[in-house]
């Protein structure tokens, strides 16, 4: 019985542990971001940020992007306008060129004129965020 | 024994249950996804660097706003024939006409070519149901859509939309094979008519230049497909097809000179501006190459 008792209990933590994984859903958030690019923008790409309760420090994706394209790169996070979301982008060569923390103040989108073609890093970090959970749209225009 | 002492029991009871219609489900998932693979083993790589290495592959929309914006005209006869359907019986065949079709989807949408870009939706619709992904696309939508210019934007949201939640399907059921055959797909008819578009239009250096630039994106594609060549014959062949056009793009060179950026606030965006350069060295005479090589190959996949 006792044993019994003991595989409940156990059973019951993984269930709610599960649970919890649950509860960010970045979707939701890329029905906000997606939208919210810029007029004239086209949409590229949508970015699901998951850092699963904290345990994951960053989520990076990449993308090549063009000579002579703007990208325009939001942020849209289940507390709101991007709070406690940071946006860094890299170029090829893993060299920071901006960071959407600017002077301590968080802005919600960033907004990139392409020069250089090639691959370009875009790494989402957390800043005093309470969910971890978050969307992004990437959007391009001529 | 008293009804507080049954209630572990039921709970138990009732989360094995929950567990086992959970396994059930993953269980028809799997069955299902091993219809798709067709005996393809899975590479010894990562799955996360493939994942990765496919997101460098660009998506033909960009490749195709571009045309629009050079002032090169619509050419319905450089777009694969929407009613060759039938002909793409294998899971291979089927997955790189999809990307195919689906680019040429969206070069009718970008040229405002509805009523034609309706027939590539129902060739892309038909293609994605034989691959048992057809659930991605809503006909009845695109078509309301498809009948009014002024929705243009809609249209192409929405493929887009469709599109990347293929990719995604696809990647997170570890079939990554389909997925890089439907990128692949995509990614050489959007070049194939750039080519076009750039041998009719030569004075229009950046279509040019951007056929250049896809000498990176190759390379990737190259790796990629090298993972899959030695279990899946079918990649195999067209890896070996394609190190023609690798060969055809050795001679274009990209020179990149670095300058570090500079950024401001702008209505709370910021904005930074890129000093970096980089130049593709192209003649007409490597576009017209590219396009060779491409036409057989492409020819091979649409027979």
């Amino acid at each position: 019985m006792k044993i019994l008792k003991y595989i409940f209990l156990v059973a019951a933590f993984a269930f709610v542990r599960e649970e919890g994984k649950a509860q960010c859903n970045p979707t939701e958030q890329l029905k906000v971001c997606i939208p919210k690019l810029a007029g004239g923008f086209n949409f590229l790409k949508s970015y699901e940020i998951n850092g699963r309760d904290g345990r994951l420090e960053k989520v990076e994706y990449s993308y090549p992007f063009a000579k002579g394209t703007q990208y325009m790169i939001n942020l849209c996070s289940s507390e709101g306008e991007g709070k406690g979301l940071v946006v860094t982008l890299y170029d090829s060569n893993r060299k920071q060129l901006a960071t959407s923390v600017v002077n301590g103040q968080h802005v919600s989108a960033i907004l990139f004129t392409c020069q250089s073609t090639g691959i370009y890093y875009i790494t989402y970090t957390f800043d005093n965020s309470a969910q971890y959970c978050g969307g992004s749209a990437l959007g391009f225009k001529r | 024994m008293q009804m507080k002492n049954y209630l572990p029991f039921l709970l138990l009871t009732a989360m094995l249950l929950v567990v086992s219609c959970g396994s059930s489900k993953k269980e028809d998932a799997e069955a299902f996804l091993d219809e798709l693979d067709e005996g393809v083993d899975a590479p010894a790589i990562s799955e996360e660097t493939i994942n990765d290495i496919l997101q460098q592959i660009p998506a033909p929309l960009e490749i195709s706003v571009l045309m629009r914006e050079s002032g090169a005209e619509y050419d319905r006869t450089i777009l694969s024939d929407p009613d060759k359907v039938s002909n793409y019986n294998t899971t291979f065949k089927r997955a790189i006409n999809l990307g195919i079709y689906g680019t040429d989807l969206i070069y009718t949408n970008i040229f405002g070519k509805n009523q034609e870009g309706l027939s590539y939706m129902k060739s892309v619709k038909e293609l994605a149901d034989d691959l048992n992904i057809g659930q991605f696309f809503n006909l009845k939508l695109v078509g309301r859509l498809a009948t009014n210019n002024d929705n243009l934007d809609s249209l192409m949201l929405i493929t887009t939309q469709n599109f990347n939640a293929i990719n995604k399907y696809l990647q997170d059921n570890k079939r990554a094979n389909l997925s890089i055959l439907f990128l692949v797909g995509g990614w050489m008819e959007a070049v194939h008519i750039n080519c076009k578009m750039s041998i009719d239009n030569p004075e229009v250096t950046s279509l040019s230049e951007r056929i250049g630039e896809q000498k990176d994106v190759l390379e990737r594609i190259m790796l990629l497909m090298s993972f899959y060549a030695e279990t899946d014959p079918n990649i195999k062949d067209l890896h070996e097809d394609m190190k023609k056009l690798q060969d055809a793009y050795n001679s274009i060179q990209i020179t990149y000179t670095y300058a570090e950026p500079t950024t401001e606030v702008v209505d709370g965006v910021l904005v930074i501006k890129d000093n970096s350069t980089s130049t593709v060295h192209i003649t007409q005479d490597n576009v017209k190459e590219i396009d060779s090589v491409i036409n057989t190959i492409r020819n091979k996949l649409t027979s």
